[in-house]
């Protein structure tokens, strides 16, 4: 039985956005979507945390609907998302509290994840206080924090400037690495895609459809100027950008 | 010393100048005038005196007045709070329930608290004619605010928790409530200002004679000017000084919205 299955379509009204998007996630792999802007990718992050229903179609996990008061599943939105009104550790802490961890052990956890993303002496800080690189690796903190089974990260480095993108990502990369999780990452960037995917999925213009599949075994850390690294780019770029 | 001190600094020194230009212009225009209808700064200050040690013409000190118009503005106030905050965050959270008896809600907003007051009059007694004009004062800023602030609570916070299987009650108290509490503040604040502007008007059908708006009644069947004078600058000071406080009081409770980061 597959991990997760998915095999989605989705209408807003007379608008299709996805048209038989069709994929498997394999536990423990790092998935990436990509795809042109405005192509859907967020309505596949959506639908994949169960926040959203496809209009037809299903989201399976080891053969179960996917459900998130049921599957441990962490999204990491787009947007900043962290709760004003709370610190930094209530915020991470957030997602073992819903699940009713006990209260010390959450504040443990917390603790690890926090050191996880390198955020150690700004536990009592509130996000007005920190910077946007800062509350995004909060919320990868919160995220992993639960240690799901699946992990979502949509664009979730898309408003940070080029520097602190190109840090979170080997940031992103050493916490995979010291902590396996199945990660679907949703992202337009193919460089970022390369650099971080041990699988990639390229996705149409809208409609959405899968439009091609590749499997990157290049070795890690990878060197954005390595010719092979710049091949695969190049070739995905190609696909992104090709007129269907 | 640092920028922000200096600048409250300057502040208070400008407010209080302001304060002194108004006086001026005052006693300037009331010796032009020279007419027992616009007293003099130092006559109004005479009256404050009078009123303060001597009482009123019933021998009612302003202290009392001034007691007894707060014990009233409070009650309306807490009963507009009490009705007003759960009232808006069941409609805010249940929108349909707000859309269907809005030809009910909406028209009453608008019928000023003045316009109740013969109504007032034939249906209570005593001290809950007081406590509903001013609550009708009151209610509809908390209400409203509470309302409008419901719907405009962010879906990415209310997200973040349902991703992890947060039950509703949950997304209420630590996402929804939280997040409208510096409206409802807000709400609460300008309902507090409303309702002790209503004072007056209460004050001119409870029957009893104290309060400040019934001392304000006193002295105009009298045409005193000066006591009238000194009612009303009490009734501006004491809205004054309750906003600040609650503006004190809201800016500790909402740290997390204060603006300092570390950019």
């Amino acid at each position: 039985m597959e991990f997760v299955d998915v095999d989605i379509g989705k209408n807003y009204e007379k608008q299709e956005v996805l048209r038989d998007v069709k994929f498997k996630v394999e536990e423990n792999e790092f998935l990436v979507v990509v795809g042109p802007t405005g192509c859907g990718k967020t309505t596949i992050g959506n639908i994949l945390s169960g926040l959203e229903k496809p209009t037809s179609g299903h989201v399976r996990m080891r053969g179960e609907e996917i459900e998130p008061t049921v599957h441990n599943i962490s999204y990491v939105f787009q947007e900043p998302s962290c709760i004003p009104w709370y610190t930094l550790i209530d915020d991470v802490m957030m997602g073992l509290v819903i699940k009713g961890e006990e209260h010390q052990k959450a504040v443990q956890r917390a603790h690890e994840v926090i050191k996880l993303v390198d955020l150690q002496g700004f536990e009592q800080y509130y996000p007005r206080q920190i910077s946007g690189g800062m509350k995004q690796r909060v919320a990868i903190a919160r995220a992993y924090a639960t240690d799901p089974d699946l992990l979502i990260m949509d664009e979730p480095f898309g408003h940070l400037d080029a520097q602190t993108r190109y840090l979170m990502q080997i940031e992103i990369m050493r916490i995979w690495q010291q902590e396996k999780k199945t990660v679907v990452f949703i992202t337009n960037n193919i460089e970022e895609a390369v650099y971080l995917a041990s699988r990639i999925i390229v996705l149409s213009k809208l409609p959405a459809s899968i439009k091609g599949e590749y499997i990157i075994d290049l070795p890690r850390p990878r060197e954005l100027t390595d010719p092979e690294f710049l091949r695969i780019r190049a070739e995905i770029t190609d696909q992104v950008e090709a007129i269907d | 010393m640092s920028p922000n001190t200096t600048e409250s600094i300057k502040s208070v020194f400008y407010n209080l100048f302001s304060l002194f230009i108004v006086v001026i212009l005052w006693t300037i225009f009331s010796w032009w005038q020279n007419s027992p209808f616009f007293p003099s700064p130092g006559e109004i200050w005479k009256a404050f005196i009078g009123l303060l040690t001597h009482g009123d013409i019933e021998g009612i000190s302003l202290g009392t007045h001034i007691f007894w118009s707060l014990v009233r503005i409070f009650a309306g106030f807490a009963a507009a709070c009490i009705l007003g905050i759960p009232l808006g965050l069941i409609m805010g959270l249940w929108p349909r329930l707000y859309n269907r008896t809005r030809a009910v809600i909406e028209p009453v907003r608008f019928i000023p608290p003045i316009a109740w007051i013969p109504m007032a009059i034939v249906l209570l007694v005593g001290f809950s004619r007081y406590a509903f004009l001013i609550w009708l004062g009151a209610f509809f800023p908390i209400f409203i605010n509470t309302l409008l602030s419901v719907a405009r609570v962010s879906p990415i916070h209310v997200n973040v928790a349902k991703v992890f299987g947060a039950p509703r009650w949950y997304i209420i108290r630590k996402i929804v409530i939280p997040s409208v509490m510096p409206d409802i503040a807000t709400g609460m604040r300008v309902g507090l200002g409303i309702a002790w502007m209503c004072i007056v008007a209460a004050e001119m059908i409870g029957g009893e004679m104290i309060g400040i708006g019934r001392l304000i009644l006193k002295y105009a069947e009298l045409i005193r000017m000066g006591e009238i004078i000194v009612g009303m600058l009490v009734i501006g000071v004491i809205g004054f000084i309750m906003n600040e406080i609650f503006i004190v009081i809201e800016r500790h409770i909402f740290r997390w919205r204060s603006e300092i980061s570390i950019d």
